[in-house]
């Protein structure tokens, strides 16, 4: 039996990319009116009544000590509650995961969570590639994020066979999706030649196994089970939900072809809503890297441990296939605005669960989709959410 | 006779092993005329890759001769240290060192600077430290990689590298040729030394680079061969055997063999000069190991001239037989070569105009403060309930493992196999492409993420085995961040650790921080 205490009432984000022209607060209010917008039967913003916001790293666009007044007032809802959760990658799943035990509590009725994340404020250089000399001084150094998931595609590749072109397919697939999805960062087609053609940046990945640096936002409003048709008639049920952790560095992994925070997870989001792999219709993941969705894919147990790379090569996780995985394109294509990756991620479950998906929809059949982040220094922590459109 | 030291007085001294090392870049003489439109130069210099240094080529070179003399690191009395480019100008050079050596922290010794002839120096007090009884067994490091001013002479001669000797007391009632097998490989049996305030090379403070500021026919005719050739004969006139072979400090390649020609005996040192250039402060040590290994036969005397700053000193070393560790100057490797661009950027000389990513921390942050020992001597923590080691200790109040908080530091193993790695080839400046980053099982089963060799990116694989090396990481805000590197053993000739690598870190904090908490809180 799921735990269904609380719903989505509405969901949105903006389209995704290199949004030079949009400051963080601009991002922030248009996910906002999006997800206002979607709401079937309308909502008051007044009547939201606390805030979370997820952003991860404000120091990409000078803003480190962001905090949790920084988003109200700039979408209209100065005054409110809010507060600011940093999870790493996970960061927008995690402030949902947090919004719906807060509804669950009772403390408050509606709750708006919010992720905004600007990536490109900074050059290149100066963002992102700067976590070369961050972290510990001698054991990170040179740990850009490529460096987190590379190690675990040589062993993959050691291990199981895993191939360029296996790696390649998961990328063609999300691109393939991103196509399909208006918000996308990236709407082209490409090919398995050319991500093997593609510049290498941190072997065995090439520059098409990593996604892009995205600015972006996007919202979802929460409320109780029993509210939920004040706003629609067409709620989606958060089923269950799960986060765990793991040693922070990868010279402490046990084994370098699984992630155990997401295995960890994602037992305890199953548990909680009561159900398995296999009653799952989609899946949104975390696919940072090409290799990251294959290891997803398996310690999600959609696949074997090691089968991840012939899965995704055969289409198992194509729109049509037994599973279909980032129809909203992923990360990859979709782009990976870090704290608003979980929320926009949640809003494709929202879209797919609705059937409002449009040329991307896949079937519905057992109501269940499940989203995932895994993330942090060594993929220490990893949250999944489960949502369902049965009552 | 010198009027200072009376020869007589002379104690000898046991040298019970010798190790050297050269940094892994060589550049063309005729590459430096070619970018400077002069088309001159014969020959090859050696120099240091951006991650190494006077450091680190010092660590090379004493781990070699604390294994060939069989004496471990705590067993060392006191570490001299002779380069006329410590990485600190000013700073914690010799600490920096002893700490990467595993030395006790009450050793004695020190840094001798100022000139190439500091390496002479970093000997002479050794030996005095030991002759006074002040101390068993003494670690001499010899080092330099001086870096050479754009367009002078110097860049053509300049080279890099290090030599080390344990050097051991000897009973009083030992004098004299000994024949018995338990008797040193080697003794110092006399020195002297002469002095001319005369300038040549130097470096002001302030320069980074040394400036040939003098007449290169005037240093010769008036300084350089007459002095030399006096603190030879003197030396000479201490010992009742003639000395066969000499290893002479060589500025040019050509300056050694003027004088030992005066002296009357080959310059057998020659090939160090042909291998690696001017060495500085270790040419003459390089020139003994070289000399040790080539000759080796019993009875042989060996005359070493050091030279710098004005002033010659000259040892007489009476070789009874092969002394361990000695290795011809070619075993040091060949290299790899550079262009001169590579050169210049390499030694700093040539940077881009974009402000390096800084380090999160500053190194003379308290993470550093904290952190720096078990860096340096390259320690874990290693759990009483179930073995296993964590990597660094200072992040590991509990064990990773099973969660146990009784922890002993550790000194890890250096050598291990590659568990997985990548290779890095997108990152901002001050990084440089391909980087390695490789995780290692160790032979004592800790695992540790350490950046590898660039040399090594093209083959690297896993179940690789590699040996860590003492490495430059970077060079923050002017101060030099140290840590190992791990490196193919098939592709690369290093040390091994020298360390007690089973063994307890002596003096390390046991235990957690949680653990120290609770015994100062009295619970």
């Amino acid at each position: 039996m799921s735990w269904n205490k609380v719903a989505v009432v509405g969901a949105g984000l903006i389209k995704m990319g290199e949004l030079f022209e949009q400051s963080y607060e601009q991002m922030a209010a248009g996910a906002f009116t999006a997800a206002l917008g979607s709401v079937d039967k309308g909502l008051d913003k007044s009547a939201i009544d606390a805030v979370i916001v997820a952003t991860q790293r404000g120091s990409l666009w000078g803003q480190e000590g962001i905090g949790g007044n920084t988003v109200p007032s700039a979408i209209g809802l100065s005054g409110v509650a809010c507060t600011r959760v940093e999870n790493a990658c996970p960061s927008g799943s995690d402030a949902f995961r947090i919004g719906a035990m807060v509804v669950a509590s009772g403390v408050h009725d509606i709750v708006l969570v919010i992720g905004v994340e600007k990536m490109r404020d900074k050059s290149t250089q100066e963002g992102l590639l700067a976590r070369a000399a961050a972290g510990h001084p001698l054991y990170n150094r040179g740990e850009t994020a490529p460096v987190l998931f590379a190690p675990f595609a040589t062993r993959h590749m050691h291990e199981f066979g895993t191939t360029p072109e296996m790696l390649a397919s998961v990328a063609v697939k999300n691109h393939h999706n991103g196509c399909l999805d208006p918000y996308a960062h990236f709407r082209s087609e490409i090919t398995v030649e050319q991500v093997l053609a593609s510049p290498m940046v941190c072997s065995p990945l090439r520059l098409l196994d990593c996604c892009p640096q995205t600015d972006g936002a996007a919202a979802i409003l929460l409320t109780s089970a029993e509210r939920a048709h004040e706003f629609t008639d067409k709620p989606v049920f958060v089923a269950g939900f799960g986060v765990a952790t793991d040693h922070p560095y990868l010279h402490e992994k046990t084994s370098f072809v699984g992630l155990p925070a997401t295995t960890l997870a994602s037992g305890r989001a199953y548990e909680m809503a009561g159900v398995g792999p296999r009653d799952l219709d989609m899946a949104e993941v975390h696919d940072c890297f090409t290799i990251t969705e294959i290891l997803d894919i398996e310690d999600l147990g959609f696949v074997e441990k090691g089968k991840g790379g012939p899965a995704s090569l055969e289409g198992e996780t194509a729109l049509d296939g037994r599973i279909p995985v980032n129809p909203s394109g992923g990360l990859l294509a979709k782009g990976h605005p870090i704290g608003a990756t979980g929320i926009a991620q949640l809003t494709e479950c929202w879209w797919q669960l609705r059937e409002e998906a449009g040329e991307r929809q896949v079937a519905i059949r057992q109501g269940f989709a499940l989203q995932h982040n895994v993330g942090g220094r060594g993929s220490g922590v990893s949250v999944v959410n489960i949502l369902t459109r049965n009552p | 006779m010198s009027p200072a030291l009376e020869p007589t007085a002379l104690k000898p001294v046991a040298i019970l092993g010798v190790g050297a090392a050269a940094p892994s870049l060589r550049l063309a003489a005729s590459d430096v005329g070619a970018a400077w439109g002069s088309g001159g130069g014969r020959g090859t210099v050696a120099l240091c890759d951006a991650d190494e240094d006077t450091l680190t080529l010092a660590w090379g070179a004493a781990h070699g001769a604390l294994e060939a003399a069989g004496i471990t690191a705590r067993e060392v009395s006191g570490l001299w240290w002779g380069t006329a480019r410590p990485p600190f100008a000013e700073g914690p050079s010799h600490a920096f060192l002893a700490a990467t050596l595993g030395l006790d922290r009450a050793g004695g010794g020190g840094l001798s600077s100022g000139s190439p002839h500091a390496g002479i120096e970093a000997v002479i007090g050794a030996w005095d430290a030991l002759a006074a009884g002040h101390a068993q067994f003494a670690l001499v490091v010899t080092s330099d990689a001086l870096i050479p001013g754009l367009g002078t002479a110097g860049e053509t001669t300049t080279g890099a590298g290090a030599a080390a000797m344990v050097l051991g007391a000897l009973p009083d009632a030992s004098e004299g040729p000994s024949t018995n097998g338990s008797s040193p490989a080697a003794r110092l049996v006399a020195r002297t030394t002469r002095a001319m305030p005369a300038v040549d090379r130097y470096r002001a403070d302030g320069d980074s680079a040394t400036g040939d500021v003098y007449d290169a026919r005037l240093f010769r005719e008036e300084v350089f061969v007459p002095l030399l050739t006096e603190t030879g004969r003197a030396v000479a006139g201490d010992v009742s055997s003639p000395v066969e072979s000499w290893a002479i400090a060589d500025p040019d390649g050509r300056l050694g063999t003027a004088v030992a020609k005066r002296l009357g005996a080959p310059l057998a040192s020659a090939p160090v000069f042909g291998a690696l250039g001017d060495a500085g402060a270790a040419s003459a040590l390089l020139g003994l190991v070289h000399v040790c290994a080539e000759t080796g036969s019993a009875g042989s005397l060996i005359g070493v001239i050091g030279y710098g700053g004005g002033r010659a000193t000259a040892l007489v070393v009476d070789a009874a037989r092969a002394v361990p560790g000695a290795c011809s100057v070619e075993a040091l490797g060949a290299g790899r070569r550079v262009t001169y661009p590579e050169a210049l950027r390499a030694r700093g000389q040539l940077e881009p105009m974009d402000d390096p990513i800084e380090m999160g921390l500053p190194p003379g942050g308290a993470a550093f403060v904290r952190g720096n020992p078990e860096m340096l001597g390259l320690f874990g923590a290693r759990c009483r309930e179930c073995g296993t080691i964590s990597t660094p200790p200072s992040i590991h109040p509990t064990c990773t493992g099973c969660g146990g908080t009784q922890l002993d530091i550790v000194a890890l193993a250096r050598r291990g196999r590659v568990e997985t790695f990548v290779v890095n080839q997108t990152m901002p400046p001050p990084f440089q492409a391909p980087l390695p980053l490789v995780v290692i099982d160790l032979e004592d089963g800790a695992r540790l993420m350490v950046q590898g060799s660039p040399a090594d990116a093209a083959e690297l694989a896993v179940g690789d085995e590699v040996a860590l090396s003492l490495r430059r990481y970077a060079l923050e805000r002017g101060i030099p961040v140290y840590g190992y590197k791990a490196f193919r053993v098939a592709g690369t000739a290093f040390v091994s650790g020298g360390l007690a690598s089973d063994g307890l870190v002596s003096g390390a904090t046991v235990g957690s921080g949680q653990d120290r908490a609770a015994k100062e809180g009295g619970s």
